[in-house]
């Protein structure tokens, strides 16, 4: 074991760093639902075939999280300091991390929702609309609950996808595991502090996972049926 | 009274436009049980999509108790469909949603009080047979109770009319048999007028008065169910009445069409025929039924190449009661 990593132990710096991963991936999550959700439902529903089509505003929100989602993150937080600038007054350090993960993260949230929602049986709309269900009743009271599984299900592969940009986004000087693992480790030709970030990251992926399906299931209404016969 | 006049829809297709419905008219009085029958592709369900506005139709009106729904606005519309229940081939539950909580959708739709709701799902679940599967979700009950629960729902908001799209194609025969009952009893009993969209002549059969033949977007005949059995107008109606007999040239010569409408009491009629005109006859085709001591049905019987014989046939089935047609 190399001296910095046991100096890292002792002083709780990995510690620190690995609450610092955790926290921004999952603070940065929720912040890219809070936006991401919203245009995932208004691409579903202004889809040709959706609820209210209106093609000109899908095909703008469309090609608007086409084009960030085709931007590899690295590049897409050199492209975006400003904006980090303008919303948190600085383009490095974690509150700039933030800001450009929330970016990278919404249009992928958006496309997760869409395809969530697109799972919903269209039979079961049409019923709801011989109810005389407005719109929004549609899309509150069948839409989000009927995908409700699903859509756990995608916030779960967010997460993940979310932790992973997080490790690049020391490039801009923000904290996390990624930081150890590339200034302490790589630079400093320490490979174990590598490793170890490596399985913190595996770790958190894996309760994340586990935790995030076990949710899905518990709510899915739908395989009760099967899952009782696994346990007979 | 649900009327359609000069409905037309038409969708746009690969090499310009499918014309889905053709100048439809048709009136549908309060209190019947109303089958629409014709073939897939015959255009009947979009026929009854219109009857709520789901597919808006190219032109024409549709007009519920004198108010024409094409006119209606979206609010308006939305009301009047909570006058319209539907229920589907593919039930359409809420999969998320127990039973309770199914029937209960259309009445959060329209912001019932709680004690009200819960009053009015006890009294629909009751009335559906399914009172003990108020906890259970879609997926652990079986298709005939899911289409069940589908009825509760559809009913909850106390509609006149209730659509049935298909509503026993994907179930058994017995099934098929307890759910017609159930929407006889609640035609009977809280006067809802049924519209049946259907492809099988038996639904029509068992619980309808009135019914129109659809084909190729088209409506070929209409009027009550009894008078369609007897004389069948149409090349359609005489396929789904007798299937596979139209098409079939394989016995040529002269046809006789026995129609049993239950005047006849069940004794074994061809073969007391076959004795006493001492003919062979050769049955064609048969679906009859005894209900009640009476039958019920069809049969097609070849004539013999003889006219006395004919004449004696004929006279022994006036001398019986037999309704009969010439031909098919």
């Amino acid at each position: 074991m190399s001296e910095l990593l046991k100096q890292l132990f002792q002083s709780g710096e990995i510690y620190k760093h690995a609450w610092i991963t955790i926290w921004t991936t999952l603070l940065s999550t929720f912040i890219a639902y809070l936006i991401g959700l919203p245009i995932g439902v208004l691409l579903n529903v202004t889809d040709k075939e959706g609820l209210r089509p209106c093609v000109p505003l899908n095909r703008a929100l469309g090609l608007i999280v086409n084009i960030l989602r085709s931007m590899p993150f690295v590049i897409l937080m050199v492209a975006f300091l400003p904006v980090a600038k303008f919303f948190v007054g600085s383009s490095t350090g974690n509150a700039a991390m933030l800001v450009m993960l929330i970016i990278a993260a919404a249009p992928y949230v958006a496309r997760l929702v869409e395809s969530s929602l697109k799972e919903v049986d269209r039979g079961v709309i049409e019923a709801a609309r011989s109810m005389g269900a407005s719109d929004l009743q549609i899309i509150f009271k069948v839409f989000l609950p009927e995908a409700k599984p699903s859509l756990i299900v995608g916030a779960v592969i967010s997460t993940v996808t979310i932790l992973g940009y997080s490790a690049m986004a020391s490039t801009i000087g923000g904290d996390g595991l990624g930081k150890v693992a590339i200034i302490y480790g790589h630079q400093r030709f320490n490979e174990d502090i590598i490793w170890v970030c490596v399985a913190f990251t595996v770790v958190i992926v894996q309760i994340i996972q586990e935790v995030g399906i076990f949710i899905a299931h518990k709510t899915d209404k739908r395989i009760r049926k099967i899952k009782k016969r696994r346990v007979l | 009274m649900i009327e359609f006049r000069h409905l037309r829809k038409e969708y746009p297709a690969a090499n310009g436009t499918l014309v889905a419905l053709d100048d439809i008219n048709l009136s549908i009085e309060n209190g019947v049980i109303y089958g629409i029958i014709g073939l897939s592709g015959a255009g009947k369900s979009t026929l009854v999509r219109c009857i709520n506005l789901l597919e808006r139709p190219t032109a024409g009106e549709i007009v519920i108790d004198g108010e024409d729904l094409v006119k209606a606005s979206g609010k308006r519309l939305r009301e009047i469909r909570r006058n319209i229940g539907m229920i589907f081939q593919g039930f359409n539950l809420l999969e998320q949603r127990t039973v309770e909580a199914n029937v209960r959708f259309p009445l959060e739709l329209v912001k019932t009080p709680k004690e009200q709701a819960n009053r009015r799902i006890d009294e629909l679940l009751r009335l559906v047979g399914l009172q003990d599967k108020a906890k259970a979700y879609p997926s652990q009950i079986s298709g005939g109770q899911k289409q069940r629960v589908a009825i509760a729902r559809a009913l909850a908001t106390g509609p006149k009319y209730l659509l049935c799209d298909e509503a026993t194609s994907a179930l058994d025969p017995n099934t098929t048999n307890s759910i017609l009952e159930l929407l006889k009893d609640i035609n009977r009993k809280l006067g809802v007028t049924i519209v049946i969209i259907t492809h099988e002549m038996k639904v029509v059969e068992s619980i309808c008065s009135y019914v129109a033949v659809i084909d190729k977007s088209k409506i070929v005949e209409h009027g009550k169910v009894a008078e369609l059995f007897s004389c069948p107008k149409s090349e359609i109606a005489k396929e789904l009445i007798l299937p596979g007999l139209i098409r079939s040239e394989s016995t040529p010569g002269n046809k006789l069409r026995l129609i049993f409408d239950g005047s006849v009491t069940d004794k074994p009629l061809i073969s007391a025929l076959s004795r006493e005109c001492g003919v062979e006859v050769n049955i064609l085709f048969a679906d009859t039924k005894t209900i009640d001591g009476k039958i019920f049905g069809h049969m097609v019987i070849a004539m013999p190449n003889d006219d006395r014989a004919v004449a004696e046939i004929k006279s022994f089935l006036d001398k019986n009661g037999v309704t009969y047609k010439e031909g098919i």
